[in-house]
């Protein structure tokens, strides 16, 4: 049985600390934007709509290419974290938590954006008949409601950024210990002709992935009404 | 109980576990890096994905002469690694395939010195099915070879010296159908080594590795195609460290002539300050 | 007291509709907003509500302004103190039942003077609180409705075909509760139909929109015995009479009630002595005679004057108006029978109603 090294568990463990970080920013972040997306009569909508899918669209390798550029000292957000006196992104782990973030973004946004619209006007409507205002029927009769987006949407962002290789490597650098992951790890194995240790690698991070997606799925209830 | 409680529970429960398992990551971290000892020198190398088993054995030789440095080496595409260091990678020193990308770092101002030619790439016939060993490139346009897998032309510098070849010996046209492209050299061997291609135009570096890579080969007369004069350069964060010129000066004293050659590398002129 | 409750001046198009809605209803009492389907009156209630934020206008409730396009000002829905019972109940599922009904209490302060136990006992909730609303019969559903809203401390109510989406036993259990609870009601509330009957049973006033426009407005009694309604609402017509059980024949299962102008026996449905009823006579089941006939199986007749006699919707027919005592009511006869009896504004004449014509 072949052993691995301190930097493939290095690798192991930044990727669960990635797919962890950005899936939680991203569960933040992503139900006001699905929200918006879901309510408003705006005509950004759909315009918005198709930038939250864009990550889908693009290879990674290029989003990547994108993300390194703009993060980078000539980017906007690289000039921006240089005028707030921040580190520089690129090739850092925060700034693989940003690019995973975009990354995932469609994967938490849609699931939660279906769910939302899902649940109709009606119940809205009548929250606010009851004295809701728009923040209290957020949260307490939007979010009860599309609770299994919110479960779906964990799941698959958590799951995608796991997978994540193109984005990471161009925006991370595969730097090991700092910003090489798993799938990068897997990969220089393979690259380099060693199979076994590509193997164990990987399966222990479908296993424990495996592990983790199936206690979130203990979240999602069976059916409405019952849990 | 009722049906909100129970969610309730499950969520608390997902999350403790959940923090633990943050927490043992990065306790993980911590480790390793305690492992580290704490002056140890650091040199971090970019370098072309088909020059690996080459600059293993050369990273490899470094070390045993000097152990207080930690050498870590990351393997990448020539393009995309150049990408980054113009974006600001904390690379030391970039092994390009070529020379193109390693001049175009020196002239937009992003390396620390002159690129300086480390190798001569050299291309060979390989396969694992048939016996090449006395196979000419203008056999290949013969259909008893399946499908011939050379890295892509229009961005590895391998493949275009491959394409160089085959239009050389006049059978670019006949085997159009028959190819298939690698994202790099290493990809192009690696559809050779799974049997989806019958026969790949590779870096000859790969064949000399004979623990890895079976099979028959025969040398491309590099009259054929452009000579492949793979530099490499100091970026400007290494230009600053007594160490990465160091392994710079390795790389280009005897020791390391006799692992290239060893590896199927043509050699340069004799060694020049980067 | 009639101080005013609700002002509306509102204009708004739904669909190709342009609809006008300008009433005045007083502070207290159910006014019915009547009309045939697709007049708009769901929409004048969802626009009253706040839901809808395209009517331009001014929109007045005592004391405080919800409305006033000219200066801009529109007070969103959770800010007025409205109570809204939907056609179909948007009960939350993912709440109890005891959960839904104190969603708005809770918000609302948990006021006392609402007197939450008596009015889940009078809604006959009580043996529901801790069911899901998925497992609840469609009347079960709409009395969670009305009692959540309820519960809201709403200043004015909106029902929206509340009884429509409900078979009929659930229908008429709901509507008697619903007369019962009416005789307690303090607040104003408009109650949204195309059922003649619901109205005939719970409004004090009418309001008749046709068309996207308002027809007629007023006491139910006056709108309704009107000579001059639209077709579509001609089946409508009829008087609407309140009186008092002055007696019950137990064996025949009938009531007697003493109304203002004469005196109706209806099938009893448990009425009790004192009580205050009403029944709608329709127009259609109202004969009249020249003298009072003594060998009819019609048990009910009245003394009337002649007010006035009007068209009908088919050139057969004609709508005779006529008074007793305080009441109106309305006959439909064929214009030949008004020629062969002559029939005159100012002549005495004889009605007859059957009484299986009358009650539930």
């Amino acid at each position: 049985m072949p052993r691995l090294d301190s930097q493939d568990w290095q690798a192991f463990a930044l990727t669960l600390q990635l797919a962890g970080v950005s899936t939680v920013l991203l569960l933040g972040f992503g139900p006001p934007l699905a929200w918006w997306l879901a309510t408003t009569a705006s005509r950004w909508r759909k315009l918005v709509g198709a930038l939250v899918a864009m990550p889908l669209v693009l290879p990674p390798t290029v989003l990547g290419f994108y993300l390194l550029s703009w993060m980078g000292p000539q980017g906007f957000i690289g000039k921006l974290t240089a005028a707030l006196d921040m580190a520089a992104l690129p090739f850092s782990f925060r700034g693989l938590v940003l690019a995973s973030m975009l990354y995932s973004l469609p994967f938490v946004v849609q699931p939660l954006q279906n769910a939302f619209e899902a649940i109709g006007k009606r119940p809205l409507e009548a929250a606010a008949s009851l004295r809701a205002g728009p923040l209290d029927r957020f949260f307490s009769i939007a979010v009860p409601l599309a609770w299994p987006g919110f479960v779906s949407a964990a799941i698959l962002g958590f799951a995608h950024t796991v997978g994540e290789f193109g984005v990471a490597l161009m925006v991370g650098g595969n730097i090991p210990g700092q910003t090489r992951v798993a799938s990068m790890a897997i990969y220089d194995r393979v690259e380099a002709g060693q199979m076994s240790q590509a193997h164990v690698l990987s399966l222990l991070l479908v296993v424990f992935s495996f592990a983790a997606l199936l206690a979130m799925s203990y979240l999602r209830p069976r059916n409405r009404g019952d849990a | 109980m009722s049906a909100m409680r129970v969610m309730r529970r499950k969520i608390w429960l997902l999350a403790s576990l959940a923090l633990v398992a943050l927490a043992l990551c990065s306790w993980l971290q911590q480790a390793q890096q305690l492992h580290q000892p704490q002056n140890q020198e650091r040199l971090l190398v970019a370098s072309a994905a088909d020059f690996r088993p080459a600059l293993d054995e050369l990273r490899d030789d470094f070390q045993r002469r000097r152990p207080d440095v930690a050498v870590d080496v990351v393997y990448g595409a020539s393009g995309k690694l150049s990408s980054q260091i113009e974006q600001g990678a904390p690379f030391d020193i970039f092994f390009s395939a070529d020379s193109d990308y390693p001049q175009r770092l020196f002239d937009h101002g992003h390396a620390g010195g002159q690129p300086v030619t480390y190798a001569i790439g050299r291309l060979a016939i390989w396969s694992t099915s048939h016996d090449v060993g006395h196979v000419d490139i203008a056999d290949l346009a013969k259909p008893e070879f399946g499908r011939i897998a050379i890295a892509n032309p229009q961005h590895a510098p391998y493949g275009k010296r491959a394409e160089q070849a085959l239009r050389a010996a006049g059978v670019w046209e006949q085997v159009q159908q028959r190819l298939v492209f690698g994202d790099n050299v290493t990809h192009a061997a690696q559809f050779v080594r799974s049997g989806n291609a019958d026969i790949g135009i590779i870096a000859t570096s790969f064949t000399s590795d004979g623990s890895t890579w079976k099979g028959s080969h025969a040398e491309v007369p590099p009259s054929l195609h452009e000579p492949l004069r793979q530099s490499f350069v100091l970026t400007r964060t290494g230009a600053d460290k007594a160490i990465a010129r160091e392994f710079a000066a390795h790389v280009q004293g005897e020791a390391a002539r006799a692992i290239l050659q060893r590896h199927g590398f043509g050699l340069p002129e004799t060694a020049k300050e980067p | 007291m009639h101080e005013i409750g609700l002002e509306a001046g509102l204009r708004f198009t739904r669909g190709h509709l342009p609809i006008a809605f300008e009433a005045r209803l007083p502070a207290r009492g159910i006014t019915a907003l009547f009309g045939a389907s697709g007049a708009g009156k769901s929409s004048c209630l969802r626009v009253i509500a706040g839901l809808d934020r395209d009517a331009q206008g001014t929109l007045r409730f005592g004391t405080e302004v919800w409305q006033d396009s000219p200066h801009g000002v529109f007070v969103p829905t959770h800010r007025r103190r409205v109570g809204l019972v939907q056609q179909e109940p948007a009960l939350f599922d993912h709440l109890s039942v005891l959960g839904n009904l104190d969603y708005g209490f809770r918000r609302a302060g948990r006021p006392v003077h609402l007197q939450r136990e008596a009015l889940i006992d009078a809604f006959g909730l009580g043996g529901l609180l801790q069911r899901r609303p998925a497992t609840l019969s469609g009347g079960e559903r709409q009395r969670v409705a009305i009692v959540r809203a309820l519960l809201s401390d709403p200043a004015l109510l909106l029902f929206d075909e509340p009884l429509s989406a409900l078979d009929d036993r659930a229908r008429s259990e709901l509507l008697g509760v619903l007369e019962r609870w009416h005789a307690t009601l303090e607040l104003p509330a408009i109650w949204v139909s195309h059922a003649i009957d619901e109205v005939a049973r719970l409004a004090d006033r009418v309001i008749l929109l046709d068309a996207g426009k308002i027809i007629a407005q007023g006491s139910l009694q006056d709108t309704l015995t009107r000579l001059d309604l639209p077709p579509a609402l001609q089946e409508a017509a009829g008087a609407v009479i309140e009186g008092v059980v002055a007696s019950i024949d137990a064996q025949a299962h009938l009531a007697e009630l003493h109304c203002d102008g004469g005196t109706l026996w209806l099938p009893n449905d448990g009425a009790r002595i004192g009580a205050r009823l009403r029944t709608r006579i329709a127009a259609r089941d109202v004969s009249l005679h020249l003298a009072p006939a003594t060998h009819s199986s019609a048990l009910n007749q009245w003394r009337c004057t002649i007010l006035a006699i009007g068209e009908a919707s088919h050139p057969a027919h004609c709508m005779v108006q006529l008074r007793a005592g305080e009441n109106r009511l309305l006959a439909r006869i064929t214009r030949r029978s008004r020629q062969t009896l002559g029939l005159q504004p100012g002549m005495t004449i004889w009605a007859q109603v059957k009484a299986v014509a009358l009650g539930g």
